[in-house]
């Protein structure tokens, strides 16, 4: 049922009660004294997020039976069933408008952090990824070259020294050493 | 003496006469009805009833005109209406009026009593109650606590004095009681008031007391209908209706055995007056209800009233349709208001 109907439709019966009873405003005004429709809040879980729901109850007895007695009881009764029943819709309207507040601040929290993760934290690990890998690169690179570097050189000083070798035995300074296995007598045998 | 209405009245009451007779010309007709119905907004009302008797007394409303302001107006010039005759009145005419404000005043004295129980200060309350209604020691009925102490008190100089020697049994003033004490006043007070038009004989016997015979029926029947699926018992139930009716003694008696709206329409068809009125009720929301209809007959017999001269019953008369058109035009009013005019022709129509 329609919000905007109900409340017309419980106006309207306002209105034709007091056609009917009279002025009845300030004898309901004078025995108010407890509520006899009272609201509890429940708690729902709905995508990770707690709602408050309200349901109402009744409690008491209608302090108001014995009004219009004598002019307009029916008109009265009808007014507070009228009433009664926009009290009922109203509570729903209120449990939904709180939903949707609840749930409204949650997608914004939500979306805040999304936001803050996908254009900050992501970028700034990709990055400090980024600088990591060219570094081990720049490292290998270096050893590399160093290792290069080393080989060359070993291999010029060893030119080097070949080419002195073959000089000095060119110039007779530097003869071979005896090979002990090439020899066919050997002096220090006594006996063969 | 059958002359003696024609020989004396116009002595003390004339003018008077004279007087209610020209402001109950200047009631609505069928014709102003059907211009209002025909209003769109509240401004096109008001235009209408300055065209009427009523003239210009919104003419000093603020903006935004609301249903209620228009409402105390009329009750404003009812009232300076009311006084006037009042004020130029001699006996027995002016008894005839003290009995007739006695209903408000039983009102407001409910009102004012429940209002220092739960402590509200004086003020707000005088403010609300109804003007026709005032006496003088309305500001000193706070100090009460019980119902002796506000009938020795308070109530003791105002004409209510005797209609609390019933409901002098009331120890406690709670909500079911203030109810009950209420409609026993009513019931005192309309007693009184019919034994004291029945003694002035004459004219004035003949026209009002078959309207409050009626008026005793009515609530008979209303209390009756609205009490059912209360708490309230049989035997209580029955002490509060008035015996002066038609339906005294049987009636009542069978009334307060009657345990829903069927066993009640077998009970007054016994009595011819009302049957067809009962017949006349509409089911649910598509006819008439109870109250309607009474409302309908008892205009009827207001208007009847003015038919014979040199009688008390014209003023009663006049105040009651005046009251009736206040309730058709604050009626039509909040129809416009809130735009609702299936049943915007729901008004009693005044003949």
């Amino acid at each position: 049922m329609l919000m905007g109907e109900v409340m017309r439709e419980a106006a309207f019966s306002l209105a034709e009660a007091k056609f009917t009873a009279g002025d009845f405003s300030t004898t309901v005004i004078q025995n108010v004294n407890k509520a006899q429709v009272k609201i509890r809040a429940k708690k729902d879980n709905v995508a990770g997020v707690t709602l408050p729901i309200f349901e109402h109850y009744h409690e008491g007895t209608d302090s108001y039976e014995l009004t219009g007695l004598a002019r307009g009881g029916e008109q009265l009764a009808k007014l507070k069933r009228n009433y009664a029943k926009a009290v009922e819709l109203l509570v729903e309207l209120a449990s939904l408008q709180t939903s949707f507040v609840t749930l409204d601040e949650a997608i914004k929290i939500t979306n805040r952090r999304v936001n803050a993760i996908e254009h900050v934290i992501i970028p700034r690990i990709e990055r400090t990824l980024a600088y990591i890998i060219a570094e081990l690169d720049e490292r290998e690179r270096e050893e590399f070259y160093r290792l290069k570097k080393i080989q060359e050189k070993k291999k010029i000083l060893k030119e080097k020294t070949e080419r002195e070798l073959e000089k000095r035995k060119v110039a007779g300074e530097v003869t071979e050493p005896a090979n002990l296995l090439a020899e066919e007598k050997d002096e220090d045998l006594l006996f063969e | 003496m059958l002359g003696s209405a024609e020989l004396c009245f116009n002595v003390d009451h004339g003018y008077l006469e004279g007087l209610v007779r020209g402001c109950k010309a200047g009631l609505l007709t069928q014709q102003d009805y059907l211009n209002l119905v025909q209003c769109e907004t509240l401004e096109d009302l008001k235009v209408h009833l300055q065209t009427t008797d009523y003239g210009n007394f919104l003419a000093n409303q603020t903006n935004p005109l609301t249903v209620s302001k228009i409402d105390t107006e009329m009750r404003r010039k009812l009232c300076g209406e009311f006084e006037y005759f009042r004020n130029h009145s001699l006996e027995p005419l002016s008894t005839f009026f003290t009995y007739m404000t006695c209903g408000y005043m039983i009102d407001n004295v409910i009102l004012l009593v429940s209002g220092a129980l739960q402590k509200k200060s004086v003020r707000d309350l005088l403010g609300r109650c109804h003007p026709l209604g005032r006496f003088s020691e309305m500001e000193a009925v706070n100090i009460a606590d019980t119902p002796s102490d506000l009938f020795h008190a308070v109530l003791v100089e105002t004409p209510l004095a005797p209609f609390f020697q019933d409901c002098m049994s009331e120890n406690t003033l709670d909500e079911l009681n203030i109810e009950v004490l209420r409609n026993k006043l009513y019931k005192s007070y309309l007693e009184a008031f019919y034994n004291f038009c029945k003694d002035h004989g004459d004219v004035t016997a003949e026209i009002m007391c078959p309207i409050l015979e009626f008026e005793a029926d009515r609530r008979a029947f209303i209390i009756t209908l609205n009490s059912f699926g209360t708490e309230l018992s049989k035997d209580a139930r029955e002490a509060l209706y008035p015996t002066c009716g038609q339906l005294y003694p049987e009636g009542l008696r069978l009334l307060a055995q009657a345990e829903d709206f069927e066993q009640m329409k077998r009970v007054v068809d016994h009595y011819g007056v009302y049957k067809p009125l009962f017949e006349a009720v509409g089911d649910g929301s598509g006819g008439k209800s109870l109250e309607d209809v009474f409302y309908e007959h008892e205009v009827k017999m207001n208007v009847l009233a003015f038919t014979r001269q040199f009688h008390c019953g014209v003023f009663y008369a006049y105040t009651k349709l005046r009251e009736q058109e206040m309730r058709n035009i604050v009626w039509i009013a909040e129809c416009i208001s809130q735009r609702h005019r299936t049943k915007i022709n729901s008004y009693i129509p005044i003949p």
